[in-house]
């Protein structure tokens, strides 16, 4: 069985990614947002003042931790040494929740990649993950969202579609999906399938959270990539996505995540408001 | 091909100048395209790694300039990829690096300098420890004293250089001090530490390097004085402490439990 020890829940709201050159506003006043994310490896350090700042606002906000290194689609298995930092950072902080990615960021000699490599969908790759992801949850003491990746590239050999590979591993380890729409949108254009078709096969019950963010558009020699670059507004046909999950799934925490060219705290918090404005017709029509 | 033989081959790829054609051939898409998806992926693993230096050397990048930095770093990157996935302490090995670099050699310091950067990252995220405060200090029976052994705070880092390395730095801070006043022929020994959770720099005297650095071997108060006094005719032990002490550099170590600075 699943250990699940998580606190309590994120609050069906819109939260934020906190990002360092944020926090002297968030140690300086309580801002209008109903919960913040964390990139676990940003807090891995003994001390300083990022660490403090997070133990300062973690009594004001409900806190998600979104970890980027710990590569569950390692064939080689996982880092205990990592898997032990992150534990530590978690018994820490108590997350509300915990979430990682379908992807892989370690090579099998150990060498850390830092970005979120593709892996194809076969039998062999499926037990891979479904193998570290048990292991994950038992180290962790957590139960883990597991969020579906923007894809640049597919594999010539796949047993499986990525809808049905997530399906199957919330159904196998029990973890829980994080619905990254701005993802599901930027792999569908990139590879030239329907963004909302695998609305209707994502195990949409176990989703606990849902990203949103925006997106780059690149043209080399005329043809058009997206690029999932956490850059920039959130695109409208991501919006329009966004809607189209939130009807499915009822309402949920969404974050809005901005990584690079980061904005002022204001326009961040005026893109929660946005999606709050999604949640709240969601709660209208669902009565 | 089995995943683990696949994730090898796209791990050779990302840090490689052209990936192998037997890779392509297990991708999806056409041809041409197969190339361009993966130069994708590496083009965000290099870059990935390169803000990591970025942001850690900022006045080494300065020194020699963005697009030099951007090819000696991804080089770098490509020779030396982190182990751990851990980036705060990615880049340590990097100041070595640009020491043994032969097209920088004519900028003899550049080594010294990202050596500073990188105590200033150290710094940043060194683990907390409780000050030594002069009060404390001040219950220690005087009969205790000399040999007392005093601990640096986790935060501290002392680097010697025979170049003007804290001056130079410094030239390159928005307020900094004018370029042109910096004496190349001036060696310069630098305290980095974190102070109310900002990392701060300050030259030091000959003598109070010593001192720190007898401090931080755990030597006892008076031997490490001794030292500093014999090395630097104008070390005064009183000024050079009570500097210290006000500025948090000192902390209490839990080996101090049982003797004079116990708790």
């Amino acid at each position: 069985m699943t250990p699940t020890r998580n606190r309590a829940a994120l609050p069906n709201q819109a939260g934020i990614g906190l990002r360092h050159p944020h926090l002297p506003e968030f140690l300086a006043a309580s801002q209008p947002v109903a919960w913040l994310e964390i990139h676990s490896e940003n807090y891995l350090a003994p001390g300083g003042p990022r660490v403090a700042a997070l133990e300062r606002l973690r009594g004001d906000y409900p806190l998600s931790c979104h970890g980027v290194g710990l590569s569950l689609g390692s064939a080689e298995g996982l880092d205990r040494a990592h898997l032990a930092r992150l534990r530590a950072l978690y018994d820490r902080f108590e997350p509300e929740l915990v979430s990682e990615h379908l992807a892989w960021s370690t090579a099998p000699d150990g060498t850390f990649l830092a970005d979120l490599l593709p892996l194809p969908y076969t039998h062999e790759t499926l037990q891979v993950v479904a193998n570290n992801l048990d292991l994950a949850q038992e180290a962790l003491g957590r139960r883990l969202l597991l969020e579906n990746p923007a894809t640049y590239l597919r594999f010539s050999e796949a047993d499986w579609d990525e809808a049905d590979f997530l399906a199957e591993l919330v159904h196998r380890t029990g973890c829980g999906l994080l619905l990254d729409v701005n993802n599901l949108y930027v792999s569908a254009r990139n590879h030239g399938t329907d963004p909302v078709a695998p609305l209707a096969r994502l195990p949409l019950k176990a989703v606990g959270e849902i990203h949103i963010a925006g997106h780059a558009r690149v043209v080399i020699t005329g043809s058009e990539l997206l690029i999932d670059d956490h850059g920039s507004a959130v695109a409208e046909p991501v919006w329009d996505l966004l809607a189209a999950a939130l009807s499915r799934t009822g309402p949920k925490p969404v974050l809005v995540e901005w990584d690079t060219d980061i904005p002022t705290l204001p326009v961040l918090i005026a893109e929660a408001e946005r999606a709050n404005v999604y949640l709240r017709e969601i709660n209208h029509a669902m009565g | 091909m089995r995943w683990v033989e696949l994730q090898t081959s796209l791990h050779q790829a990302m840090l490689a100048h052209s990936p192998d054609p037997a890779l392509l051939a297990l991708l999806a898409g056409p041809t041409g395209e197969r190339e361009r998806r993966l130069a994708v992926y590496r083009n965000n693993v290099r870059h990935a790694l390169l803000n990591v230096l970025e942001a850690a050397f900022p006045v080494s990048r300065q020194l020699i300039g963005e697009a030099c930095f951007t090819a000696v770093g991804l080089t770098f990157v490509a020779q030396h990829p982190p182990q751990r996935p851990v980036l705060y302490a990615y880049g340590g090995g990097f100041p070595g690096f640009l020491a043994a670099f032969q097209p920088l050699a004519d900028l003899p310091w550049l080594a010294d300098i990202a050596r500073l950067e990188w105590a200033r990252n150290e710094a940043l995220f060194a683990p907390e420890a409780p000050l030594l405060t002069p009060t404390r200090l001040a219950a220690v029976p005087p009969e205790q004293l000399p040999g007392l052994s005093i601990w640096l705070h986790p935060s501290v880092r002392l680097l010697q250089s025979r170049w003007p390395i804290h001056a130079i730095w410094d030239a390159h801070q928005p307020n900094g001090g004018p370029l042109d006043a910096v004496d190349l022929k001036h060696a310069q020994s630098v305290l980095v530490w974190r102070l109310k959770n900002a990392v701060v720099q300050q030259p030091l005297s000959a003598g109070e390097f010593v001192l720190l650095t007898a401090f931080a071997a755990h030597r006892p108060l008076a031997e490490a004085a001794e030292t500093a006094a014999g090395d630097d005719a104008t070390f005064d032990l009183a000024t050079a402490l009570a500097r210290f002490l006000n500025q948090e550099v000192l902390a209490i170590s839990d080996q101090h439990n049982g003797n004079a600075l116990g708790h």
